[in-house]
């Protein structure tokens, strides 16, 4: 008699390949858990790329996925991480030609998914600096919202994003040049926002923790850059603590 | 092995009907705040952090006894369990304090692809052995008993050789768990395969049966189809009868996942299983 084992592996090709023999019977009635599992698999990519899915159409969505998955089957027992590898594939499968973008895009809406699953932290207010003396105030460093994610693409993906929130969208021009921007979870839902290049440079070096002044410094901000940016993290609730980078001692 | 029951803080699943928490009742089950017994929430639907649904779910928690149901762990699965998976189930159970915990008797994983449904086992000695095994670690594991429900089939294997309802005894007798009788799957795989339904309650032994679910299905074809998306059907309710007289009140879920309709009409459901248990319970009294 077949192990277990080798049951199961007859059945998980059979499940690839209606043509592999299964030990089980009525063998048409595989069908119904090929099936189930397709379906099971789609509906969660068309969850977590719906504007991908808008962009390309139903049709082509559903040649994407079938790809997709020949390329990188479910790898979890929790549906969610279906789409962790879907940009990726994208890359891969429309590289060179003048889908590419919808990568980036994939991207995007991936780190949407993301977001809507992380905690929100209590923000602290621009008053918690008057806790660190002048001096100190280039070495903090800081720590941002969990939800956080900053992203850079060649193509305007939160233009078209944006455009997608709403019925008969648009066309938009891929041509119209690089964006960058930031998608986070806030306690009256998710938030996608284009940046400007300076501000997107600062929250990245704040992300990676370089400390206040080097961030600065590496997005090239004025003093009137200095003062919104610094303004723009509290403002917008993004930092949940703070610590003189030069000690391990003090953090709020 | 001794089992290790639920923390004391956690109130017992009243012998009462329940039903599943759906994301499209989640502000009108916190408003309205229906007697139902208790609520039951699919545990992958809660793993993470932060989100709508996992701040749903604690502020449903505040209100009703939990049970969480996983459909993720394949712990029939002769490639092993995984354990990062197993450990977002035991993060869940600390952090919404269930009262009962449940899974499937089901396969879900083989050469490392996951296919994400309830794949069926093949009943056997030794499917039934590893399931049972990998039932008993997740069991210490976890903390918890958990409850093992039967699936709905469309295929049998031909290698089985034992009943259904042998299968699931010889697992629960050998692993310590309880098992979670969904009288709808009894139905649908009694219709698909040819078996006995009345057989298969009086199969189980007394005693065994933590919780008893109920569904809808739909025929396609030659074909039930177990889609969780209609009311329970009449042959269904009464195999519930059956299986309330054999095992008495049970906690029952009314389950409806797909095609669901306003809470009102989840909550009437569910209250015709009520009625039926309230019987029960005054039989016994």
């Amino acid at each position: 008699m077949a192990s277990l084992r080798e049951m199961q592996n007859a059945f998980a090709t059979a499940m690839r390949d209606p043509t592999a023999p299964c030990p089980v019977r009525p063998a048409g009635n595989l069908s119904i858990y090929r099936n189930n599992s397709t379906l099971s698999f789609r509906a969660a990519l068309e969850s977590s790329f719906p504007v991908v899915r808008k962009r390309v159409g139903d049709d082509y969505f559903r040649q994407l996925c079938t790809h997709y998955r020949a390329r990188y089957p479910s790898r979890s027992g929790d549906l969610h991480w279906v789409g962790r590898d879907f940009s990726a594939f994208l890359l891969e499968h429309l590289h060179g030609s003048e889908y590419a973008w919808l990568a980036d895009l994939a991207r995007l809406e991936w780190s949407r998914e993301q977001a809507s699953i992380s905690r929100i932290e209590a923000a602290l207010t621009a008053e918690v600096l008057a806790n660190f003396g002048p001096g100190q105030l280039e070495h903090l460093v800081f720590s941002l919202q969990p939800s956080l994610a900053l992203l850079a693409s060649d193509f305007p993906v939160f233009t078209v994003w944006q455009a997608n929130q709403f019925n008969d969208a648009p066309p938009v021009n891929q041509s119209v040049g690089s964006e960058c921007g930031m998608v986070r979870m806030r306690i009256d839902g998710l938030e996608v926002r284009q940046l400007a290049p300076g501000p997107f440079s600062y929250l990245s070096a704040l992300r990676a923790g370089a400390p206040l002044g080097e961030a600065i410094s590496s997005a090239g901000l004025d003093q009137d850059g200095v003062v919104s940016a610094l303004g723009f993290v509290f403002a917008e609730g993004l930092v949940c603590a703070l610590k003189d980078g030069r000690s391990e001692k003090r953090e709020l | 092995m001794p089992r290790l029951e639920a923390r004391g803080v956690r109130e017992p699943i009243p012998a009462r009907a329940g039903i599943g928490l759906r994301a499209v009742h989640h502000e009108a089950l916190i408003a309205d705040r229906p007697s139902v017994g208790w609520i039951e929430a699919h545990t992958e639907n809660y793993f993470h952090e932060g989100g709508p649904a996992v701040r749903a779910l604690e502020r449903a928690r505040a209100n009703y006894p939990l049970s969480l149901h996983g459909v993720g762990l394949g712990l029939g699965s002769a490639d092993g369990v995984d354990r990062e998976h197993l450990s977002r189930v035991k993060r869940a159970i600390a952090r919404f304090e269930p009262s009962l915990v449940s899974e499937h008797a089901c396969w879900g994983h083989a050469g490392g692809e996951f296919f994400n449904d309830l794949l069926p086992l093949p009943h056997t000695e030794e499917a039934a052995m590893l399931l049972a095994r990998q039932v008993d670690e997740a069991q210490d594991f976890l903390g918890t008993r958990l409850l093992i429900e039967n699936v709905s089939a469309y295929v049998t294997f031909e290698h089985s050789r034992l009943h259904e309802w042998e299968f699931l005894s010889a697992v629960a007798a050998t692993s310590g768990c309880g098992l979670l009788l969904d009288v709808n799957n009894i139905y649908v795989t009694s219709q698909n395969l040819g078996i006995d339904a009345h057989a298969f309650i009086h199969g189980i032994p007394i005693g065994s049966v933590g919780e008893i679910h109920l569904a809808g299905h739909t025929r396609n074809g030659s074909v039930l189809i177990d889609d969780h998306g209609s009311q329970v059907c009449e042959e269904v309710w009464r195999l519930y009868r059956q299986a309330v007289d054999r095992f008495g009140a049970v906690p029952t879920l009314v389950e409806w996942d797909t095609n669901v309709p306003a809470l009102a009409t989840l909550v009437a459901e569910s209250r015709r299983a009520d009625l039926i248990l309230g019987e029960a319970r005054g039989l016994a009294a």
